[in-house]
């Protein structure tokens, strides 16, 4: 009974594009050749996604385990109870990251005995030979995951880089501070080698580095031309979707077979634009993902979502590129420098356009860049309450991008009579919950936000017709 | 002959109808939700109809909103609260801009236009911190009536401050307080204090504009009116009967929406 | 008690119950303040810049309220009370903000802090989350950049004499304190945890010379006292993040024990690493900041590679404090929200459990209110310590 209430409820979302269909068994073979590299004697290493050290770990042959993937996966089949209850009992608070609680629960849990969990999801996560954290300039997590796993598995070593990125401040020139920012990341990523060099027992290939990082930003570039087209009315793809295809982005980048999905994406939503073919048929709504992780349990509101005719044909998260061209990296033959230049200039490209909007910021900027370009209607954001990184300051973003930005035009009859158009803000949703923690989730609750949500845009969008 | 026109609102804690016909209400009730929300809205339907003085069934066009509003099975259209309050207030109130409507298992806050269309809203989190849950549990603890609260928190005499926001901390707080010998009168006054804070930011993040109104079971407790009026430094306007915003819209929208 | 006799206990009482209030009384004179949040922001700049620096405090007395309109409640706590304190206005004479990266919480919120408040100056120090040459290299740099940005304010160029002259006034007043500290050594100490929190607290937010000031009377006069009783408490050390208000050492004290020491950030974390004078003061300032101050944010690559040697790399320091100070039993005080002590529990409990010293671990809200609620729990750990 409790086994099919947990499949019904496992029902899977309606994809629109036929590349976000093949996720699931995309997912499910990288886990799968992981447990396989390990049998092969190859060196498995802990990571974090969006570190920008996907090259470096390649170029070596280390085999990276994605911790957040395995959380995810957890929180999408509504199987992490256990092991995040299993960490509260090792002393690590409910309120702390939920991915880093589901993995520590897990990981001391197989450490315990020996092998892995019971029904462990899709074969459970390999034992790693080595662990890399991050401390960046967000993300605590990826500075105190790993050292706290460390005490279940103490032999295998943890190595910390830490690679920052300057905050958006009025009274800074980036071009004062870049040369020590990008000396600094340098020397990080050398230690980072010379690290896994020691691991490996292997020196690293500077040539093949090389390749990998033409790779990456051919695939970035391919990335950003591939979601562009979702400008497109009705749109092709929606953040439903993103979800699934954000896995060969953060999972995969810096292979070919990444590259290569892209550009499979790239030709389907082309054909799609070509024979009008929308996410749904009467697209009413165009919704931006403003912000915050999804609910990896819940991603089948998206599908609620259109089925009251609205869309999200932009997201802002895992949208973590640029195109390559934008940055402007200085000529380096230095793989390891243009890494770092990628990761500053990602971080800090807004900055300039930021500067020109008084109280603007970059997250807002982006924000505000997206409704143009993708025909707006409003702005929904997640709230998922054991992530500070990602969800602290949507509060703030949305109330100062409604204090600079009033799109909506809006008809107002004075007392004498007189008509006059006034310009409001985007109308703007939160959805409150977490990212894989389904005790903070209530569904009803969900729909019935977003069921007013979708009578604002309704009452709006009367107004905008009369 | 035009139909008859019904808005049933079915809460956490009290069911409400409102019957409807050219403009005018014929009659309204309200009654505990109980556990059986199909058995409460088919109770009110059948007091609603007494009230229109017909002996036979009449048609009736019903617009359901509330927590439980897929359990009316009668209904012919479903609306969130939300668009029901802004439509029910703005009748009632021409002038309201803002409403905040405390209920009981949450807090909402809603800015409206003129014709009472809604521009934004806003929900308490869930753990039911910021509803008036706190002020039913506060009562049962102090073995008073919900309807003295009000008058007991206007007659506090000292400042008793109350730090937390969730309704289940707030009752052993308040347990707490009782045993340090905080008066009935000031620890009510400083719940009140703090639920205002709370149902007044919902307000600040929804942009207050005047007037401000407030509806829901919250709204007949003149202690806790009184301490969001503190809060604003102006008066605030409150219906003559808070519980039935959401019913009374719920009818005036079945009215349009009813084939003529 | 004799009006002598009380000293300069009043005015830290008075200082202590008006957090602010000194501040207040000197922007009148013309002075100039300038607030921070946490221990990595260097107030030797600050200082050296012509600025009082001071420390922005919380209240666990007084419900956060508007400040819930700008920011999460899923942010720690401690800096939710800061801000909603600053952003009702408590702290109007400051005349900026300086945030640093030291944890989530600080740098998701700083944009918020900078608009909401509406402040003349803000400034965001970054510091990096290793401790190697090339770290305290970028840090040093990163130092440059806040003194250049802070001297554009100031309308001054941020000499290195000023600021060598700044270090030896802090280095000053933390030797002062840990003179202090001495005292608690004896059994039963000679100065409370809850007279010594207060005083610490206040110290944060005055101009150097008065903290200076208020640690010599303190140096004068307690020695003279005689101890309180014969009476001996369990010693404790409470071990957490920033507690700026008594009430946790007050509870604890009331309790029949003893606060005698600590690793809290306005206690031994922040007060006992100095700077050093033999170098370039930037230099020093990073090292004293990166190097020294022991956070859990700042990561340490473990030198032997073994899990206890990893430990004792982290904690070792308040392993020696446990034995330099006599302590029977640690409270971990840890705020929901935060993920750089929350993270930790788990190996903090670990290695002071090799110690052999009794552990009692409490997670809170920031509020006078769930503080009481520990009290039983307090009162059955202290009992159990026999």
């Amino acid at each position: 009974m409790a086994e099919e209430q947990k499949k019904n409820e496992n029902q899977k979302r309606r994809t629109a594009t036929k590349a976000a269909s093949m996720i699931g068994p995309m997912v499910k073979e990288l886990i799968a050749a992981t447990h396989r590299a390990k049998a092969e004697g190859k060196k498995l290493a802990y990571t974090f996604i969006s570190c920008h050290y996907e090259e470096i770990v390649r170029a070596m042959d280390v085999v990276p385990v994605w911790t957040e993937n395995f959380a995810g996966i957890c929180g999408a089949k509504r199987d992490a109870e256990r092991f995040l209850s299993r960490a509260e009992s090792l002393d690590f608070s409910r309120s702390l990251c939920s991915y880093a609680l589901c993995g520590i629960g897990f990981d001391q849990w197989r450490e315990d005995l020996g092998e892995m969990p019971p029904d462990p999801p899709w074969g459970g996560q390999g034992r790693p030979d080595m662990m890399l954290s991050s401390g960046q300039i967000l993300c605590d997590p990826r500075n105190k995951w790993y050292q706290a796993a460390q005490q279940f598995m103490p032999d295998v070593p943890n190595y910390n880089f830490s690679i920052p990125w300057p905050l958006y401040d009025d009274d800074i020139e980036l071009t004062e501070i870049e040369p020590y920012y990008i000396k600094y990341i340098v020397s990080e990523l050398k230690g980072l080698i010379a690290f896994l060099e020691t691991q490996t027992q292997k020196r690293m290939d500077y040539d093949r580095l090389g390749e990998l990082v033409n790779l990456t930003e051919r695939t970035w570039n391919m990335i950003w031309e591939t979601y562009e087209l979702r400008r497109a009315v009705p749109t092709p793809m929606d953040t439903g979707d993103a979800m699934n295809t954000m896995v060969p982005w953060a999972f995969m980048m810096a292979t070919q077979e990444s590259y290569n999905f892209f550009a499979e994406l790239n030709r389907e939503l082309k054909e799609k634009i070509a024979r009008k073919e929308g996410v749904i048929k009467d697209e009413k709504y165009r919704l931006l993902w403003g912000g915050g992780l999804p609910a990896w349990f819940a991603l089948k509101d998206f599908n609620y979502f259109n089925s009251k005719g609205a869309v999200f044909p932009v997201e802002t998260t895992y949208r973590l590129i640029e195109p390559i061209y934008r940055l402007n990296i200085p000529d380096t033959n230095d793989p390891l420098e243009r890494i770092a230049y990628r990761w500053f200039r990602y971080w800090t490209y807004m900055y300039d356009k930021a500067k020109k909007r008084p109280g603007s910021e970059p997250d807002v900027e982006r924000l505000i860049q997206f409704i143009e370009d993708y025909k707006i209607d409003g702005v929904v954001m997640h709230e998922a309450f054991s992530c500070r990184t990602w969800h602290l300051g949507l509060i703030w973003q949305l109330s100062q991008l409604k204090k600079i930005y009033k799109p909506v035009p809006f008809l107002t009859i004075g007392p004498d009579g007189t008509k006059n158009v006034e310009h409001r803000e985007l109308p703007t949703l939160i959805l409150e919950s977490d990212i894989i923690d389904i005790n903070s989730y209530s569904e009803a609750d969900t729909r019935n936000r977003i069921d007013a949500f979708i009578e604002t845009l309704e009452s709006i969008k009367k107004q905008r017709e009369n | 002959m035009s139909v008859y026109a019904a808005g049933i609102d079915i809460g956490s804690a009290f069911s409400k109808g409102v019957i409807f016909k050219n403009k005018q209400t014929l009659g309204f009730c309200c009654i505990p939700s109980g556990g059986d929300y199909r058995a409460t809205a088919e109770k009110i339907k059948k007091e609603l109809l007494s009230k229109t003085g017909l002996s036979s069934p009449a048609p009736i066009f019903t617009v359901a909103t509330g927590l439980g509003a897929k359990m009316v099975g009668f209904a012919d259209v479903i609306r969130t609260e939300l668009s029901c309050h802004a439509r029910g207030i703005i009748t009632i109130f021409p002038s309201v801009r803002t409403v905040v409507d405390i209920g009981d298992s949450y807090s909402r806050a809603l800015r409206i236009d003129e014709h009472g269309h809604l521009l934004k809203f806003l929900l308490s989190g869930k753990c039911a911190g910021g509803s008036a849950r706190i002020l039913k549990k506060i009562a049962k603890i102090l073995q008073v009536k919900l309807e003295e609260l009000g008058p007991l928190s206007l007659r506090s005499q000292k400042q008793v401050d109350f730090n937390t926001n969730c309704a289940v901390f707030a009752e052993s707080e308040a347990v707490s307080r009782i045993a340090e010998g905080a008066s009935k009168e000031d620890l009510l006054a400083g719940i009140h204090r703090a639920l205002a804070a709370q149902v007044n930011n919902l307000a600040e993040r929804v942009g207050i504009e005047k007037d401000y109104a407030l509806v829901g079971g919250g709204a007949k407790d003149e202690g806790l009116v009184k301490a969001v009026e503190l809060m604003n430094g102006f008066n605030l306007v409150v219906p003559s009967e808070p519980l039935l915003t959401a019913a009374l819209g719920a009818a005036i929208l079945a009215e349009e929406m009813a084939p003529a | 008690m004799e009006e002598k006799q009380k000293g300069m206990w009043p005015l830290v009482e008075k200082y202590y119950q008006d957090y602010g209030s000194r501040a207040r009384e000197l922007k009148k004179d013309g002075i100039k303040f300038m607030g921070y949040i946490c221990s990595f922001v260097p107030v030797e700049i600050i200082r050296a810049a012509g600025f009082v620096p001071f420390r922005i405090r919380g209240n666990v007395h007084e419900p956060i309220t508007k400040g819930n309109t700008q920011l999460e409640t899923i942010a720690c706590p401690f800096m939710r009370s800061c801000f909603d304190l600053s952003f009702k206005g408590h702290y109007d004479f400051c005349e900026g903000v300086i945030i640093p990266h030291a944890c989530d919480s600080m740098t998701r919120s700083y944009s918020v802090w900078k608009y909401s408040l509406g402040l003349p100056y803000s400034h965001f120090v970054n510091v990096p989350h290793t401790v190697n040459a090339a770290s305290l290299q970028f840090f040093e740099a990163e130092l440059n950049t806040f003194r250049k940005s802070l001297g554009r304010y100031a309308g001054k160029e941020i000499n290195t004499a000023e600021i060598a002259q700044a270090i030896t006034a802090y280095n000053q007043l933390r030797k002062k304190v840990k003179a202090l500290y001495e005292l608690r050594k004896t059994n039963p100490p000679l100065v409370s945890g809850t007279e010594m929190a207060k005083l610490l607290t206040v110290t944060a937010g005055l101009p150097v010379e008065e903290a200076n000031l208020l640690c010599d009377q303190a140096l004068d006069q307690l020695p003279q006292r005689t101890a309180p009783s014969d009476k001996k408490f369990p010693r404790i050390l409470i071990d957490g993040a920033c507690i700026d208000n008594i009430d946790l050492v007050q509870l604890v004290e009331e309790s029949g024990a003893s606060v005698v020491a600590d690793d809290l950030c306005l206690g031994m974390r922040d007060f006992w690493p100095t700077t050093d004078v033999d170098q370039d003061p930037l230099k020093a300032l990073s090292r004293r900041y990166l190097e020294k101050l022991n956070c859990p944010r700042t990561f340490r690559q473990s030198p032997g590679g073994s899990l206890s040697d990893d430990l004792q790399a982290r904690f070792g320091d308040m392993g020696a404090h446990i034995k330099e100070f006599g302590v029977d039993g640690i409270i971990i005080y840890v705020y929901k929200y935060c993920d750089p002590f929350g993270f930790e529990v788990s190996a903090r409990k670990a290695y002071l459990s090799s110690l052999g010293v009794s552990i009692l671990y409490l997670e809170d809200e920031y509020s006078a209110g769930t503080i009481g609620r520990l009290r039983t729990r307090i009162q059955a750990f202290l009992e159990m310590m026999g």
